[in-house]
C-alpha cells in the first residue's frame, strides 16, 4: 500500500470495496482531503490519523465483540484511516485484528504496523512471522522493537529483513515518557524510518529532544496515547471547548486532543484507540480541515492546563 | 533496565483489556452451558448438606465436591475464556487443576483420626456456608447490571475459592497451609485485576477472600460430638 489518495481515488476505492461512506466532515467540506504527512524516509503520504488496538482489540474469543471491531475497523477506514498498529503483547489483539481484516476483506487496504517483543533476541522472524499469519496478510509495512525489549538484536534482523523486502520500514518504540535517553541515543545511531513515543496536550517531555532529533534525523514518528488512555476524556470532557476551537480545526474534545499532536511539524500521526464506532468517527475527524498553527498549539496547551 | 525504571510502570500498564470485556466473560460461559447451571446450583446444595452432617463420609465428599469446582473453574473458565485475554489466567488454571489433584488425595486419604463419629448437625455452617456462596455469585451481576453474568460456584473462579477456603477448615491446620496458597495468589492476583479495572464492586470479592484465607492459616474450628 503507498499510494498518495485525491479524494476521487478515495471514493472510488470505497465504493468499489462496497462500504458505506458515511464521512460528514468530507462531505460537509467539499474538496477536503484527508491530512497527510509523508514518510521522511521515502516520501510516502500517511493520514495523520492511525488506529491503536492496546486493551480495545484484545477480546479473545468474544464473537459479539469481535463484531463490533471490526465495525469500528470498517469506520476507520470509510474515513480514511490506514496505519493500524498491534503488538503481539495486546493479548488477542493480533487475532482479532485478522479475523476483522478477513471479515472486511481490507488485507490490501491497511498499512500494518507490528512490534516485536520477546527478550528472545534471536525470535525476531519466527515473532513476526506468527504475527502475520494472525494477520493474515504476506507482510507488515513497519516492524517496530516494542519497548526497546532486545533491541540490538531484533533491529540487526528487522535490518536484514528490509533489505530482503520483508518489511517495509523499521523503527522502535516506547512509551509514557520512558527510556528517552536510550530512545535518543538508538535515533542518532540507527538509521530508523519510524519512532513511536507518547505525546498529548499534557505529556509533552517528547517536544524537548525527541521530536526536533526525528526531524533533524528524518525519521517519521507515531504518538501513542494521544489521549493518556482515556484519562484526558475524564478530566476535561465536562468543560467546555473555548471559544476560538472552531478556528483551530475543533469541533470537540476529540479533534482538539488529536489536531494539538498531529499539527506538531515532526508527528507523522497520532493512533488513538477506541471500542465505539462513534468515537472512531469522532477521532477521524481530526484527519480533515485546517490544523492549528503554532500560536493556537500554544493556546491549546495553555487552555488546557489552566482547566 | 534499572529498578527506577520498572518502578515507572503502574498496574494499569499490564492489563491489556477493559471491565466490559472481563464481565462478558461470565456471560460467555452462562450462554455458552445454559443450561448447566442447574448442576452448579445443585453441586452448591449439597455441598451445603454435606456440611451440615459434618461426618468422616461428608469431609471426604465435600473435599471431592470442591477438587470438581477447581477443575471445572479452572480448565473452563480460566483457560478456555480467561486466558486468551490474559496469559496469567492460563497459568492459575493449570494451578487450579494441581489444586484439585491434591484435594483428590487429600479426600481419599486423609484419615480425619480424632473427628467424632456423630457429629451433631452444623446448620449454622452449611446455611451460612449457602448464604455466602449465592450472594457472592451475585456482585458479578450487580457490578454488570446483568443477570447472565452471575458467578457460580464451580464456574467462576473468584466465587469458587472464596465457597472453598471455609470448607478447607476441615483439614487439620498443619497440612491446611498448603491448600490455603494458591487462594491466596489468587486473591491477591485477582484483587489487583479488578480494582486496576474499575470494578468496585467485584473488587470485594478477592478482598473477602484474602481476609478469610489469612484467618484460615490460624483458625481452627473445635469438632462438636452429637449428645444423643
Amino acid at each position: 500500500m503507498a499510494t498518495q489518495w485525491t479524494r476521487r481515488q478515495f471514493l472510488a476505492t470505497l465504493a468499489a470495496a462496497g462500504l458505506s461512506v458515511r464521512m460528514s466532515a468530507l462531505m460537509a467540506a467539499p474538496g477536503a482531503e484527508a491530512i497527510t504527512r509523508p514518510i521522511p524516509s521515502s516520501g510516502e503520504p500517511l493520514p495523520v490519523i492511525g488506529m491503536g488496538t492496546w486493551r480495545t482489540f484484545n477480546v479473545g474469543g468474544d464473537q459479539h465483540l469481535v463484531s463490533e471491531r471490526t465495525q469500528v475497523l470498517k469506520t476507520f477506514f470509510e474515513w480514511g484511516g490506514t496505519l493500524v498498529d498491534s503488538s503481539p503483547m495486546y493479548g488477542s489483539a493480533d487475532d482479532v485484528m485478522g479475523e476483522a481484516l478477513d471479515a472486511l476483506n481490507a488485507h490490501e487496504r491497511v498499512f500494518g504496523a507490528n512490534k516485536i517483543w520477546t527478550r528472545d533476541g534471536g525470535a525476531t522472524r519466527e515473532q513476526d512471522r506468527a504475527s502475520r499469519r494472525k494477520w493474515g496478510i504476506d507482510r507488515f509495512d513497519l516492524q517496530q522493537v516494542h519497548n526497546l525489549l532486545a533491541w540490538e538484536p531484533h533491529l540487526e534482523t528487522l535490518k536484514q529483513m528490509k533489505a530482503d523486502g520483508d518489511i517495509r520500514y523499521l523503527g522502535i518504540t516506547t512509551s509514557h515518557g520512558r527510556r528517552h535517553r536510550d530512545f535518543a541515543r538508538i535515533m542518532e545511531q540507527e538509521p530508523l524510518d519510524f519512532v513511536q513515543l507518547t505525546y498529548n496536550v499534557l505529556d509533552r517531555e517528547a517536544e524537548q529532544r525527541l521530536l526536533p532529533l526525528a526531524r533533524e534525523r528524518g525519521i517519521a514518528v507515531i504518538a501513542n496515547r494521544p489521549f493518556q488512555g482515556g484519562s484526558l476524556f475524564r478530566r476535561y470532557q465536562s468543560e467546555p471547548l473555548p471559544g476560538w476551537a472552531a478556528e483551530a480545526g475543533c469541533g470537540n474534545w476529540a479533534e482538539f486532543f488529536l489536531k494539538f499532536i498531529v499539527s506538531h511539524p515532526a508527528v507523522t500521526c497520532a493512533i488513538p484507540a477506541t471500542t465505539k464506532v462513534k468515537h472512531m468517527e469522532e477521532n477521524m475527524g481530526a484527519q480533515y480541515g485546517n490544523l492549528p498553527d503554532e500560536q493556537q498549539r500554544r493556546q491549546m496547551a495553555d487552555y488546557v492546563a489552566g482547566l | 533496565m534499572t529498578d527506577v525504571f520498572w518502578f515507572s510502570y503502574s498496574l494499569s500498564d499490564f492489563l491489556m483489556f477493559g471491565p466490559e470485556v472481563f464481565l462478558r466473560l461470565f456471560v460467555r460461559i452462562n450462554q455458552d452451558f445454559w443450561p448447566w447451571q442447574g448442576g452448579a446450583v445443585a453441586m452448591m446444595v449439597l455441598v451445603a448438606g454435606l456440611l451440615v452432617r459434618g461426618d468422616k463420609p461428608a469431609k471426604r465428599a465435600v473435599l471431592l465436591l470442591l477438587a470438581a469446582a477447581w477443575i471445572w473453574s479452572g480448565a473452563g473458565f480460566l483457560m478456555e475464556y480467561y486466558g486468551p485475554i490474559n496469559i496469567p489466567a492460563t497459568w492459575f488454571g493449570w494451578a487450579f487443576i494441581l489444586q484439585a489433584a491434591l484435594l483428590t488425595v487429600a479426600a481419599l486419604v486423609w484419615p480425619w483420626d480424632g473427628s467424632p463419629e456423630k457429629p451433631a448437625r452444623q446448620w449454622h455452617a452449611g446455611t451460612a456456608w449457602l448464604a455466602m456462596t449465592a450472594l457472592l455469585s451475585l456482585l458479578a451481576v450487580a457490578q454488570s447490571g446483568n443477570w447472565q453474568a452471575i458467578a457460580l460456584f464451580g464456574i467462576a473462579p473468584d466465587v469458587t475459592i472464596a465457597a472453598s477456603v471455609p470448607c478447607l477448615l476441615l483439614l487439620p491446620r498443619r497440612v491446611r497451609w498448603l491448600f490455603l496458597l494458591l487462594p491466596l495468589l489468587w486473591s491477591v492476583f485477582s484483587a489487583a485485576t479488578l480494582w486496576t479495572l474499575g470494578t468496585r464492586l467485584m473488587f470485594v470479592l478477592p478482598l473477602f477472600t484474602l481476609v478469610l484465607t489469612v484467618m484460615s492459616f490460624w483458625f481452627s474450628p473445635r469438632p462438636v460430638q452429637n449428645r444423643d
